[in-house]
């Protein structure tokens, strides 16, 4: 589960996106690696592109350390660009995504969407 | 029942989240060209070890066929090689990580990392290297499509080659027996020749008949809001019947139709910037312009990824007396507007 820390999912560029996320029980006694990303991608008529802003892995020992259950909180400086943005042929989108590898194989994607921006539709 | 949970090939969705099953994906690209390598080296080691070992047998006799065994199965064995240990190497490695490490090395490489530097922004170098004469940058314009010119002139001169063929053969077909069906079909030919010609010197006058455009632009990049001068220079000796100059916003997405990568285009936004009347332009009195804008306060910034982009530009469109009608465009960069506030708060380094 993720959770933005924060009252409105928007965020001006430059500014600090704070956000939570934990595993559930079965998920966090299995484990084995997990990755935490802020990324934008694209939609719509074109091939999706995907930009990684920030990224972080946890593996190897340290991810038996930490307790899962309880939220995990980062914080990331946002970029000036791109924005989010709603085009005909094309759409810019923001997201967090955790990805965790559990030791039989299973992964698991969380994503939680954001604006970055005040939302640039076509005019 | 067991055998379907232990190997599960499908991910699920449900909401935001998505289970799935990593490893199957890693371990069936891995096999797959873990199993050409070894075809391509058995077949390979076969020809060779018996042309080495049993030559009499002449069962792989060198010639073509034999090389041509030998060419694709060593191709087969460096593709199979080659993608399995990249398969082994991103194994468990999701598409964030992949891009993480490929971005990392990049900017280490080729970026600095300054504050204004965002990948998908376009570069403003290619823009700011030519100053201008009135304004701070001359605006590099996009080569014209030369397709037309080229496809004609290559056409003309390929028709009007066999038209030149066809006469001579007619002429000495006189001398002898008459050919009557090379005869009649000679005026379509001569047909086509004129009309191939014809068409290749239009587009002859269409890229060359017209004189150059120029335009500079008092600062770069261009943020939402903010007011900008521009100044256009028409060269040639035209009888100019309207020049009309654009801010225009389009959008582009590239995408793959089965085989074909296609390009679709779509304009966003257009701001008429001025319009100028009919006026005659000589050699060396250009037709000289200036106006200033803002770019809409709402508008998107320029992008630009792989596949999809964002792009700005200035527009010249002109329709001349006794010439086809032109456009030309000279792109420009959009920054959010955030690099601005970034850029006064920040102090000058």
């Amino acid at each position: 589960m993720i959770r933005l820390i924060g009252l409105q999912p928007c965020y001006e560029p430059g500014e600090k996106l704070e956000f939570e996320y934990r595993l559930g029980r079965w998920a966090s006694e299995k484990v084995s690696a997990v990755e935490v990303s802020v990324v934008w991608f694209t939609e719509g008529k074109g091939t999706e592109d995907l930009g990684v802003h920030f990224f972080e892995r946890a593996s190897g020992p340290t991810v038996g350390e930490r307790d899962w259950q309880v939220g995990q909180t980062s914080q990331v400086d946002l970029p000036m660009g791109p924005l989010s943005y709603e085009g005909r042929l094309l759409k810019i989108r923001w997201s967090i995504r955790v990805r965790a590898y559990l030791g039989d194989g299973t992964e698991l994607i969380a994503q939680q969407p954001f604006y970055l921006g005040s939302l640039t539709r076509e005019v | 029942m067991k055998f379907a949970r232990l190997f599960r090939l499908w991910g699920k969705k449900r909401g935001q989240r998505m289970t799935g099953w990593w490893f199957v994906g890693s371990l069936g690209e891995a096999a797959f060209f873990g199993l050409l390598f070894l075809i391509g080296l058995l077949a390979f080691t076969i020809v060779i070890a018996w042309q080495v070992f049993s030559p009499e047998t002449n069962a792989f006799p060198v010639g073509l066929g034999f090389w041509v065994i030998v060419i694709a199965s060593a191709s087969i064995t460096a593709i199979g090689g080659f993608g399995f240990v990249l398969r082994v190497l991103w194994v468990a490695t999701s598409d964030e990580h992949r891009i993480f490490l490929v971005g990392q090395t990049k900017q280490a490489q080729d970026r600095p990392k300054h504050w204004n530097v965002v990948s998908s922004i376009p570069s403003l170098e290619p823009y700011t290297d030519s100053p201008g004469v009135k304004l701070a940058y001359r605006l590099p314009g996009t080569r014209p499509d030369a397709g037309p010119l080229l496809l004609s002139s290559v056409f003309a001169l390929a028709w009007n080659s066999l038209t030149a063929v066809q006469i001579a053969l007619a002429i000495t077909s006189f001398r002898q027996k008459i050919d009557w069906t090379m005869l009649l079909a000679l005026p379509f030919f001569v047909a086509v020749g004129v009309f191939a010609t014809r068409w290749f010197f239009q587009n002859f006058r269409k890229a060359t008949g017209i004189g150059p455009t120029t335009v500079e632009i008092s600062d770069l990049p261009l943020i939402a809001g903010k007011l900008y001068s521009l100044s256009v220079a028409q060269y040639g000796r035209l009888a100019m019947r309207k020049l009309k100059i654009a801010l225009v916003c389009e959008e582009t997405a590239t995408y793959h139709h089965g085989t074909d990568v296609r390009t679709e285009k779509h304009v966003v936004s257009t701001q008429s910037l001025l319009e100028h009347g009919r006026t005659r332009i000589e050699y060396g009195r250009p037709l000289e312009l200036e106006c200033s804008f803002r770019v809409p306060i709402e508008a998107m910034h320029s992008f630009q990824s792989d596949h999809n982009s964002i792009l700005w530009k200035i527009v010249v469109e002109g329709e001349a007396n006794r010439w086809p009608s032109y456009c030309r465009s000279f792109p420009v960069v959009v920054f959010p507007a955030a690099f601005q506030r970034q850029a006064n708060s920040s102090p000058p380094s």
